[in-house]
């Protein structure tokens, strides 16, 4: 079976501005990948042109074993495809039943309008007017607009952008339930928790260039890596009197950072427990989606020109 | 994967949909109320008003004919250009700024049955208040019906058409939602004195001259004609006709060119 979305060194500029350089990834059918970048880092760009709405400059890409660039496809893809925008491009004056009979009605198969105010959670406010939901509200109408043509791939361009956190978690239950019916999804995000909540696999985008890429958990190797124990000295011990060496952080913080993090502990404890000293504020903590994101991410932030690969 | 992806549709199922997607149109303009204020409202009052403060007053430069025989094709002038231009302008940039456009590009909605389905809207629109205009004409200010329906008719076709054009192609212009209004109407508006809706122009002054060469006097004219003013002279009024669509074909070339379906990147 071809995968859902197949991308092979895509290329666009827009003008002098490269957007996307280089970019290869695979998605299969029913997973959750996610693009995880800056602002301007290409997310958008990338899923504007696997929707068929942008062209590219160069690359192959495939959509359901189809290409989008190719105008013959796009009726029959865009039946197969539902994209949740970054805008929230409702009509504030038809009601919630409204807007999703009119979009239903531009597919062939779509799912039952009363079905999809269920799922997204909006039962009892088929009849209000969009206006009159709240900001969560409107975007869960958002996603049920996303999936009233009954998808097999669903775009989520920044889904949770602007809600709060009840309606972020309510979000991202719709979307693993979606991927659990078999929808594929493909999202972008700026938001390290949604990512690792919710994707099977991450793409790190920086400057239009994919910086890693691999499944959420084990993204750069970071399950395996090294590890860091951080603890604060006991009252009148100094570095020198432990059985291994440390690096000083701040004040009486000091941390060891190694790949051999059970051997280390247990020297370490044990030596605490003879001497019968604490060490407050022990922890041992494995990089995080975060770490590893702010170092791909640094040129970008600190606005450095781009090495080279 | 070959040959099922390009499933063929029968033409009559997109029929089914460009009505389906008239009828959303047509909610879409009479709930949201503020293209009816622009369309139907604006000309009803204009009408009124100046029927009343016209009486039984009439015009030389027109072959002393009642002013508010002349105020009565005009308006309904004024009508199918408000919702061809104004109202269709602001509406789509309205669409683009907020990403209803967008998403209506990237669902499987053809672009032709969405463009046909806002013309028709349009369309009847512009008869809604045609037939509000006439009724109001024939018995509150005794100006007879049209003397050919078919003139009046194709004239009220060709104006939707053509101002519809020039609405989506003033819409390329016009860089955001804020802008939106202000903009269309004043460039409406002042297209509307120069061609003399208010104030009938004397033939042959200077502004007459000009105004030749814009598409709203002529538009008048043909409206005009239809209700056979002056008498003797064929309801038909191609030549005024001709060029209304010649400023059409060149909007509808514009907006080829510039249409947008999203916001500018900032």
């Amino acid at each position: 079976m071809v995968p859902a979305l197949s991308v092979r060194h895509l290329e666009k500029s827009y003008g002098p501005l490269t957007a996307v350089d280089d970019v290869t990834f695979d998605v299969e059918r029913g997973e959750i990948f996610a693009l995880l970048g800056p602002n301007g880092a290409g997310k958008t760009t990338t899923i504007e042109i696997l929707e068929g709405f942008l062209t590219r400059d160069r690359g192959e890409v495939m959509v359901l074993g189809v290409d989008p660039g190719e105008a013959p496809h796009l009726r029959w893809l865009r039946n197969q495809i539902g994209v949740v925008l970054q805008e929230l491009a409702v009509e504030p004056f038809f009601t919630v039943r409204q807007v999703l009979e009119r979009n239903a009605g531009f597919y062939s198969h779509p799912r039952p309008v009363d079905e999809v105010i269920e799922l997204v959670g909006l039962t009892h406010k088929g009849d209000v007017k969009v206006k009159k939901l709240s900001g969560g509200q409107q975007r869960r109408l958002d996603i049920g607009l996303g999936i009233v043509g009954n998808p097999s791939i669903l775009f989520l361009d920044e889904p949770t952008t602007g809600l709060d956190p009840a309606a972020r978690r309510t979000t991202w239950d719709l979307v693993r339930l979606l991927s659990a019916q078999g929808t594929t999804v493909l999202m972008s995000s700026h938001y390290m928790d949604e990512v690792e909540a919710l994707a099977h696999r991450v793409a790190v985008l920086s400057r239009g260039r994919i910086a890693a890429q691999g499944p959420t958990a084990s993204l750069g190797g970071r399950d395996t890596g090294e590890v860091t124990i951080r603890f604060t000295l006991p009252t009148d011990i100094g570095v020198d009197d432990l059985p291994i060496p440390v690096t000083p952080v701040v004040d009486d913080l000091v941390e060891i950072r190694t790949s051999d993090e059970l051997n280390i502990l247990h020297r370490l404890t044990s030596w605490a427990l003879e001497r019968r000293v604490a060490l407050a504020g022990l922890v041992v903590t494995r990089e995080t989606l975060e770490d590893m994101y702010l170092a791909l991410t640094r040129d970008d932030r600190a606005g450095a020109t781009r090495s080279s690969p | 994967m070959t040959n099922d992806n390009v499933v063929p549709r029968h033409w009559w199922r997109d029929l089914r949909l460009v009505a389906h997607q008239v009828k959303y149109e047509q909610m879409a303009f009479w709930i949201n109320r503020v293209g009816a204020v622009f369309t139907v409202g604006f000309s009803v009052v204009f009408l009124v008003m100046l029927g009343l403060s016209a009486g039984n007053q009439r015009n030389a430069s027109l072959g002393d004919v009642r002013l508010v025989q002349y105020y009565v094709p005009g308006f309904i002038a004024y009508g199918v250009m408000a919702a061809g231009f104004t109202t269709l302008a602001i509406t789509i940039v309205v669409r683009r700024e907020t990403g209803l456009l967008k998403r209506l590009r990237l669902s499987p909605l053809p672009t032709w049955v969405l463009i046909t389905s806002i013309f028709l809207s349009t369309l009847m629109v512009a008869l809604a208040q045609v037939a509000v205009l006439i009724v109001i004409g024939r018995f509150a200010y005794q100006v007879p019906f049209p003397s050919s329906w078919p003139a009046l008719l194709v004239a009220v076709l060709v104006g939707i058409v053509s101002f519809s054009a020039m609405g989506i192609a003033i819409s390329c212009a016009v860089p955001n939602q804020e802008t939106a209004g202000p903009v269309t109407s004043i460039v409406f508006f002042i297209l509307l004195f120069l061609a003399g809706l208010w104030f009938p122009l004397p033939p042959g002054s200077g502004l007459a001259k000009f105004s030749n060469y814009l598409p709203v006097r002529h538009l008048m004219t043909a409206m005009d004609r239809s209700f056979q003013i002056p008498r003797g002279t064929s309801p038909w009024a191609w030549d005024d006709l001709l060029v209304v669509a010649l400023w059409g074909i060149g909007a509808t070339l514009i907006s080829l060119r510039r249409f947008r379906w999203s916001p500018r990147r900032s």
